[in-house]
């Protein structure tokens, strides 16, 4: 093979991305050197290890957007699980119809490779590409979760399982812990069917079951004594045995592993609407349970989960701020929620306004700002709570500077700086030998590489 | 939300239902927020392109302004619908090139026999007894689209399906956000409801 071959099938690899939603990088490590995740370790002795940042809101549907598109959400347009509709307080649940940037497989797809991308949240419904998509969270219906339709049948057949019924908790913890294994060890499957099945260029598979697992027993990997200790490292030894199922099929592609945000313990849950209902801020209807029952004379309010609208006159149909007024009512929600304390600390890590954070044609839509908390303090957009903090069933948080991403890469190969979780599309391009198409602001994480 | 311009372009044979098809569209997208012009093609004729007449020349003339006048309107975010006969390929092909914004072909089918049948306008029958000369699909050539962006049936499909057709290649190519009521089900709100409940986003 001569020199300009080597470069050329070095250049147009395939590509293999495995998401862990809710992975943390600092876990990883753990299991890594206490043993439990030993394929993991012999994976990552192979390659570069590194802690990734993730999307401001630090939550699935917009870091798995920001994954899929390359782009800041300013651009993609989702900026939460719920959203309101334009000039109106109403919600809805942006879907995949709502990604206004183009996504990594349509960037594969025009060079005519073939993506198989199976359980990424945030692409229901399932949009005709090319190749095999199968929608993740908050997928509803196979039919509509799964392109081309004549893989319904045999998912059906598989008794694949979209989503962990996470409302078991109510049944007991024993419940959810089952159903979560249950629906891993089916993804699991489907993950490796399709892999083998499949013709691909590009796959990416994800598992869920790490964020709904850590939702729920995050306290556990804490305390050796927790009745769910062993059961959470016993989950993540699965996860490594399906790990080390792919790595021994790897011949000569990329592969990236990655999660969409970290996790850590939950100490309380803050409920910011309260502190802007106690602080004037904010009024609500009587026995308001959703922001949509918001009343008249408000300045402000959240979403869901550190997500601050400013009510202005231009934006919403109630709104009283003038345009010229609201960067006053931001500065004193930024000094007022920076001394929100516990236990004698603020629990506010670092306040973004829109423009630090957001900018494309969607800014429009973007909150007027963004909180991001410490660790162990849940921000909620919760409207039907009479104290700013409270313990819920939750007992993990997401967290928005400890992502994990794995590429099989020396050291040498990739460039200086913490990884972005915009920058993954473009590094899947570079190693595909596939320019990175405008529109995307990550770039890759190759040293030497177009992108 | 800002939305951007591009250029909606109908080609077809007449009465194939261009017009129809262009006002149905331009009633959906203002409905979604959208700025839109219709450029048709018998209008444009008694102002824009008033004198030209059907020679190829002419018509490549006449097409060269409406293509024009969409692309300062595309450009400026508003959306540029023309609706006009536009028979040869060349000068649709030329116009895709040279506008800035983005240019979607809408090719609007209708057999030829289905609209001699149809004739709304009593045009064919004027045509085809001589009294129309460079009459396109009888004396005068049209020549189809090779890869329209969308293709429309009109003898197959009605008004509203084609309209709808069209309304879901725009959104596909992200030009068009989709409907919000509509991406999902009421049943299928509430179950996303009811996920997002159980992970404490709701």
């Amino acid at each position: 093979m001569g020199l300009f071959d080597r470069f050329k099938s070095k250049a147009a690899k395939r590509a293999v991305i495995i998401g862990l939603d809710g992975t943390p990088y600092t876990l990883v490590r753990r299991f890594i050197e206490d043993g439990t995740m030993p394929r993991l370790a012999e994976l990552a002795g192979r390659g570069s290890l590194l802690q990734m940042d993730t999307s401001v809101p630090d939550i699935s549907s917009v870091a798995w957007t920001s994954f899929m598109t390359g782009a800041n959400p300013g651009r993609h347009g989702i900026y939460g699980f719920l959203d309101l509709q334009p000039n109106s307080y109403k919600i809805f649940f942006p879907n995949s119809k709502h990604i206004r940037s183009a996504t990594l497989w349509d960037a594969v797809g025009k060079t005519g490779k073939r993506s198989v991308v199976i359980n990424v949240p945030s692409t229901y419904p399932a949009q005709p590409l090319n190749g095999t998509l199968i929608a993740g969270f908050v997928a509803v219906d196979i039919n509509k979760a799964t392109y081309p339709q004549e893989l319904v049948p045999e998912l059906k057949r598989r008794d694949y399982r979209i989503d962990v019924d996470a409302r078991r908790v109510q049944e007991s913890h024993d419940a959810l812990m089952d159903e979560i294994l249950t629906t891993l060890d089916r993804r699991i499957k489907t993950l490796l069917w399709l892999y083998d099945s499949q013709q691909w260029d590009l796959y990416i598979g994800v598992v869920t079951e790490t964020d709904r697992l850590q939702h729920f027993f995050m306290d556990a990997i804490f305390d050796e004594q927790h009745k769910y200790y062993s059961a959470f490292k016993d989950f993540y030894s699965k996860v490594d045995r399906f790990v080390g199922e792919i790595a021994s099929r790897l011949r000569d592609e990329t592969m990236i592993l990655m999660s969409d945000h970290g996790f850590t313990k939950i100490e309380q849950q803050v409920y910011l609407n309260r502190w802007l209902v106690e602080h004037g801020f904010l009024k609500l209807k009587e026995n308001a349970r959703s922001i949509e029952d918001i009343a008249a004379g408000s300045l402000a309010f959240a979403l869901d989960p550190g997500r601050i609208y400013i009510n202005t006159k231009e934006r919403f149909p109630d709104g009283i701020v003038d345009k010229a007024d609201s960067s006053k009512i931001l500065a004193e929600i930024k000094v007022g929620m920076s001394e929100i304390t516990a236990g004698g600390a603020s629990i506010v890590k670092r306040l973004y306004e829109r423009d630090e954070l957001f900018a494309g044609d969607c800014i429009d839509s973007a909150p007027d700002l963004c909180i991001q908390s410490v660790y162990g303090y849940d921000l909620k957009g919760a409207v039907n709570k009479t104290q700013l903090m409270d313990r819920e069933v939750f007992t993990g948080m997401h967290t928005q500077d400890d992502s994990t991403c794995f590429i099989n890469a020396s050291a040498d190969e990739i460039r200086e700086g913490k990884p972005h979780i915009t920058d993954i599309a473009p590094t899947v391009l570079a190693a595909m030998g596939i320019e990175q198409p405008p529109g995307m602001d990550g770039r890759s994480l190759f040293r030497n590489s177009g992108n | 939300m800002s939305q951007k311009g591009f250029t909606l372009w109908f080609t077809g044979l007449s009465g194939a239902g261009k017009t129809t098809l262009a006002r149905l569209v331009e009633k959906e997208l203002k409905q979604r927020g959208h700025k839109v012009e219709v450029l048709d093609g018998d209008i444009v004729r008694t102002n824009l392109s008033k004198g030209l007449g059907f020679s190829k020349e002419d018509r490549d003339t006449n097409i060269r302004r409406i293509g024009f006048v969409c692309d300062l309107l595309a450009r400026n975010d508003v959306v540029a619908i023309a609706a006009a006969i536009s028979p040869y390929r060349e000068i649709r092909d030329e116009i895709r090139r040279i506008t800035t914004a983005p240019f979607i072909e809408a090719y609007v089918e209708c057999p030829l026999d289905v609209l001699v049948e149809r004739d709304v306008k009593g045009l064919y029958k004027r045509a085809l007894a001589g009294e129309i000369k460079n009459f396109t699909g009888v004396d005068d050539p049209y020549e189809a689209p090779g890869s329209p962006e969308v293709l429309v049936n009109s003898s197959t499909e009605t008004p509203e399906d084609s309209a709808g057709k069209i309304i879901n290649r725009l959104v596909e190519l992200r030009l068009v956000q989709a409907a919000l009521e509509a991406a999902l089900s009421e049943d299928e709100d509430s179950v996303v409801r009811a996920r997002l409940e159980a992970l404490g986003y709701v």
